[in-house]
């Protein structure tokens, strides 16, 4: 086993990795740009090394830096989180080739998979079903023939993408140029390479992802299904488990594909299989493979009963994976709802700012992952991901009930959420019934921010200046000279 | 005494005075009066326990300069503290033809020229904010007077970008 790790990224998941090492009784190596020098990652960690600057492309995506601070602080192995550098083959090559551990699949099956284009050829061979499209395509009239093979929408990938960066639909011919040259320069700023593949983009589907785990011995199970479908902008914001669309019948056939796709690349450690499905015909495509740890991860843990982020170093140190995919199964239901400091009233936009508030909602089956504290600045250098909501209840319908509670308890000021919009998404008859797709949000919901503050919000703010803001002020003055005064720590009342 | 909150563009008057008992305020918004008692003011975490009309309540305020955030039932507003004898709302208004950054984050693109004519719906500069690339587009059919960013350049929030102006006689008035 490893004894210290170094955590190549920030914010939840690099406290997530944290926990998980001291668990285990691994020494932990926090990272951090000028911009995250006071960040939770990086007191939760038993250390710490300063990168660069905020830019990710000169700090958490600085291949050369990390791992130079990996040997100057004799970490034995990197982990990589999700994002920057965590499904990039030549870090992982050049983690091994510094006699570091990456903690995940090979630099090979990350090459495989990580590039769109040549995970959907080897899916194809594999007898693994994909969706209608066209890779390796160069100039603007290549992709505008293909496009007319394939008809209009498609859809445009970043071939070495994910999370919805570098992606676009395009629904007429005339706009795929500058759609094109778009999703290029995102491409190239999101992950250093500009290649894109181009599909046949399924209007109502569902976004179904099967979670896999092999160990270096070749055994490769699958740990069920995530239902991803609710999204804003192609970016997950509340996933599930089970799914409410899934019988056994196609539980089991989806699960083997994934299997089967995972074993096609020689995979270990963590991945995700994503599948297109239609429910119209409860078919279901290949759509990309995830070669590292989801953000969404926990819902799979809740109702496995596994700890993914302890087994993936367990994988990694050389361990055999113990559990055959018959004494696996799924218990109860889990939600996760992802709290991005976004506005949903104005597009989307992300909110940047200082926590003036912020409170978790804490009770039976609720589980908080977060990177923030009061205090803390939400910057616009890195995504506005704040936290995720996780419960876990015996069924589908207690556990809405269950989150919609711990949505209302969730208090966060100094930036915009989009508590509110999820709380709308949860209560709506189309959530209930499992109509939900992954367009839903942008076509049929109609959202509207409640109008006007209600009497008892008003009430409040009018005895909070009377009773608070106000005497606070005056002892603010009166200890002006004094540096320490507690009135000068961040609570939510200072001016 | 009396306090003006605005959000959304509407303005809301409260008016607070003590009531006849001495331990509790009356609170006046519109044609609705109600008696509110402070049971707990935890100053430190910005947390009110009040008694509003019989009902208790938990508020979460927290405030930054102007800029109120209440929580109270599961929700949040951000209200505007404004002067009481100021009727309505007026916050910052770009000047006619401004458009300015919507968030800060850094220029990726400039689209086009001083002088060019350019028409409703043009992306003139592409913002890049947390990974995303957000379009600047012209509101009207005009022409570019003047462009106050380079590529590379990190702007802030508001910050001007670039002037359009109608190309008939007359000033505009637009929001982005």
């Amino acid at each position: 086993m490893f004894s210290k790790i170094l955590i190549a990224n920030r914010g939840e998941i690099a406290v997530r990795i944290i926990r998980a090492c001291r668990e285990l009784g691994i020494k932990t190596v926090a990272v951090y740009s000028d911009a995250d020098k006071n960040a939770l990652h990086v007191q939760y960690a038993d250390e710490a090394v300063h990168i660069g600057a905020a830019s990710p492309r000169e700090s958490y995506l600085n291949a050369d830096v990390l791992i130079r601070a990996a040997l100057s602080s004799q970490a034995d192995a990197i982990h990589p989180g999700y994002g920057f550098l965590s499904e990039n083959a030549s870090f992982a090559a050049a983690v091994e080739s510094a006699n570091l551990t990456f903690i995940g699949p090979s630099a090979d099956s990350i090459r495989a998979m990580g590039d769109k284009a040549e995970a959907k050829i080897r899916m194809k061979k594999a007898g693994v079903p994909t969706v209608p499209g066209a890779e390796g395509l160069e100039s603007v009239s290549e992709f505008e023939k293909a496009a007319d093979e394939i008809g209009y929408p498609i859809l445009v990938k970043a071939s070495a993408g994910g999370g919805g960066k570098g992606m676009r639909i395009v629904w007429e011919a005339a706009n795929l140029p500058e759609e094109i040259q778009a999703a290029r320069r995102e491409a190239l700023h999101a992950f250093g390479d500009d290649r894109l593949l181009i599909e046949k983009y399924i209007p109502d589907a569902h976004h179904i992802e099967f979670q896999i785990f092999g160990d270096k011995h070749g055994h490769i199970v699958h740990l069920f299904e995530r239902e991803c479908s609710v999204q804003r902008r192609h970016q997950k914001i509340i996933e599930e488990t089970p799914s409410p669309l899934l019988t056994p019948e196609l539980r089991t056939q989806m699960g083997e594909s994934a299997v089967k796709a995972a074993r096609a690349v020689n995979y270990f450690n963590a991945g995700t299989i994503e599948f297109i499905f239609d429910p119209a015909s409860s078919t279901f495509y290949f759509l990309e493979m995830n070669t590292r740890l989801q953000v969404e991860h926990p819902i799979t843990e809740l109702t496995t009963g596994l700890d993914l982020v302890q087994w993936q170093i367990r994988i990694a140190a050389g361990e055999h994976f113990p559990y055959r995919q018959e004494q696996l199964t799924q218990r109860g239901h889990v939600i996760e709802c992802r709290v991005y400091a976004e506005d949903p009233a104005n597009g989307f936009l992300p909110s940047t700012g200082r926590l003036l508030q912020y409170i978790e909602p804490r009770g039976p089956g609720i589980r908080v992952d977060s990177g923030f504290r009061a205090g803390d600045e939400v910057t616009h250098f890195y995504d506005p991901l704040l936290a995720k909501l996780i419960v876990h209840a015996e069924n589908r319908q207690t556990a809405i009930q269950k989150m919609r509670t711990a949505l209302r308890e969730f208090v966060v000021h100094g930036v915009v959420t989009n508590m509110d919009f999820m709380q709308a998404v949860l209560s709506h008859p189309d959530f209930a019934n499992g109509k939900v797709s992954t367009r839903w949000v942008e076509n049929t919901f109609d959202w509207k921010p409640t109008a006007a503050p209600s009497f008892e919000s008003l009430v409040a703010a009018a005895l909070a200046d009377f009773t608070i803001v106000n005497r606070q002020s005056k002892i603010e003055n009166r200890n002006e000279h004094d540096p320490y005064s507690p009135w000068k720590n961040p609570s939510g009342f200072r001016n | 005494m009396k306090l003006s909150f605005g959000c959304n563009s509407q303005s809301f008057l409260v008016d607070l005075s003590p009531a006849p008992s001495g331990k509790s305020h009356r609170v006046t918004l519109g044609d609705k009066t109600v008696e509110v008692e402070i049971l707990r003011a935890d100053t430190e975490q910005g947390k009110l326990e009040l008694l509003i009309d019989g009902k208790r309540v938990l508020a979460y305020i927290s405030s930054d300069s102007a800029k109120r955030w209440v929580t109270v039932n599961g929700q949040t507003f951000v209200l505007t503290k404004q002067a009481a004898s100021r009727r309505s709302g007026s916050g910052h208004h770009p000047t006619a033809g401004e458009l300015t950054a919507p968030m800060p984050g850094q220029i990726r693109a400039v689209n086009v020229s001083e002088g060019e004519t350019v028409t409703k719906g043009q992306t003139l500069i592409i913002l890049e904010a947390m990974k995303m690339e957000i379009r600047i587009q012209s509101p009207i059919d005009g022409r570019v007077s003047s462009i106050s960013v380079k590529v590379g350049q990190t702007v802030e929030r508001e910050q001007t970008l670039i002037m359009v102006e109608r190309l008939t006689i007359g000033p505009v008035t637009f929001d982005i």
